[in-house]
């Protein structure tokens, strides 16, 4: 497929490889923000070509995996309601909430649907007027736009039947967590692509500038992940650290204008809880008060519902880069992708269920 | 999540104030909804789409230069080799010319 499969050749994938490690002069510690590019890391083995010249630290950019437990409970509390159309992406459908997943409250008779595109829950609503069709509105900046242009459509053709559960995050306020953590490794970023194809990377200048780390716009094939690491570590050997941007197919400096005004036209920042992490402050994506009607959480009353984590799961650890998800006394024993205990496990984007996957646990053990 | 996908814009319209059109993905054909390109995109374009949404267009021009950039690199890469495996010949065969 063009632009995508070139960007998969193995003879240029070697030269990057051979060029990263004749460029080092001691082993770097980088962080990969997105969750996509983890399953591209450890997919094709790229951390064990590179484990002499770069330690990947996987971080916490996979929304299914930092969607608090208390969101989940409150999905699974709505999708169980009669008069409730629970529509979501499929990927959130295993995720466990305190009891169960969505998936098994569908199997238990709850009216619970896969959408592709938020405009097709919608529809859904269009054209079931005697139900309430609720959205489960998750993601990052990529995501933003689709869902907000869900909420804006419905209020431009005036469905009053549609709602979103919302549980938005955004990157730049984890990474300021991460950097501000006195047990923070990460010597610099590969900054999530898609994300900065809708944000641009304006916001990224004052963090290399304040925390003196280089921040690499970085696509998602993985001749695009090694040369976003090459060019990462020629900053820091050469003492740089500035943003620069890898995926410059797609992704130009001040990002999507017409995405970034309508999503500040439907969200506005609020603090927002991590799952695993805790509570970081501006760093969710909230309606704006005057589209509360299309708030779910108002509209059902939801506020009520809390969740406490399991105690089990190292979730936590593992986000923040303080543990490899093998190194959990859970990891492929109470935990694995069919009884999964944390998020990390469910999504083909977390960590845990990367290593798992892709057998990666022995090989990482000998490292 | 962030899952963005490359492929051609194959028509365009209008749905009730709404830019949408077919998207092409290797064979595979969606509807997308273009109203965040809108104003830069025609039919034949590529585009990134993350659920059912064209997020960005695709910089032809600079697509084909990081390719020509890794390419040349890897052909540098392979000159360099080239040129250390006949230093090390010479080095190999150079004693024998002077042993007489």
């Amino acid at each position: 497929m063009k632009y995508l499969s070139e960007y998969r050749d193995p003879e240029l994938a070697r030269s990057l490889v051979e060029r990263i490690n004749r460029t080092v002069t001691k082993r770097w510690t980088l962080m990969e923000v997105c969750g996509g590019q983890t399953h591209t890391i450890v997919k094709q083995g790229i951390h064990e070509v590179l484990s002499d010249a770069v330690e990947m630290i996987h971080g916490p950019g996979c929304p299914v995996c930092v969607t608090p437990l208390e969101q989940i409970d409150r999905a699974l509390h709505l999708a169980a309601r009669p008069d409730v159309v629970f529509t979501s992406f499929g990927d959130m459908l295993r995720v466990p909430g305190s009891e169960c997943d969505l998936l098994q409250i569908k199997a238990r008779g709850g009216n619970v649907s896969v959408v592709y595109s938020p405009l097709d829950a919608v529809q859904l609503a269009l054209s079931n007027p005697d139900k309430e069709v609720v959205f489960f509105a998750v993601g990052f900046e990529t995501t933003a736009p689709a869902n907000a242009m869900a909420v804006w459509r419905a209020k431009e053709l005036g469905i009053e039947n549609f709602s979103v559960l919302v549980s938005h995050v955004t990157v730049p306020p984890a990474m300021v967590a991460i950097l501000e953590d006195p047990d923070n490794r990460v010597q610099g970023f590969l900054a999530a692509g898609h994300v900065c194809t809708v944000m641009g990377w304006k916001e990224y200048e004052p963090l290399a500038d304040k925390y003196e780390v280089p921040i690499v716009v970085t696509g998602f094939e993985p001749l695009d992940i090694l040369e976003g690491i090459w060019m990462a570590i020629r900053q820091l050997e050469d003492g740089r650290h500035e943003v620069e941007n890898q995926y410059v197919r797609a992704v130009r400096r001040e990002g999507n204008r017409p995405a970034q005004e309508l999503v500040s036209k439907v969200f506005q920042p609020v603090d927002r809880g991590w799952r695993g992490i805790g509570t970081i402050p501006a760093s969710g994506l909230g309606l704006r008060p005057e589209l509360a009607a299309f708030d779910a959480e108002r509209k059902f009353g939801l506020e009520g519902i809390h969740a406490e984590e399991s105690p089990e799961c190292r979730a936590g650890d593992v986000l923040r880069g303080h543990l490899k998800p093998y190194e959990c006394p859970a990891f492929g024993t109470s935990c694995t992708p069919e009884n999964p205990l944390g998020a990390p496990m469910v999504s083909s984007e977390g960590a845990c269920a990367a290593y798992y996957n892709f057998g990666r646990m022995q090989a990482a053990a000998r490292a | 999540m962030c899952l963005g996908i490359p492929g051609r814009i194959v028509d365009r319209r209008d749905d009730a104030g709404l830019a949408v059109g077919t998207v092409d993905f290797g064979g595979v054909r969606r509807e997308v909804c273009l109203a965040y390109v809108a104003d830069e995109v025609d039919v034949g374009d590529y585009v990134v789409v993350h659920v059912g949404f064209a997020i960005s267009k695709v910089d032809e021009d600079e697509a084909r230069r990081t390719f020509e950039v890794l390419r040349e690199m890897s052909q540098l890469d392979e000159l360099e080799w080239m040129a250390e495996v006949a230093d090390a010949a010479e080095r190999v065969s150079s004693p024998v010319e002077v042993a007489p």
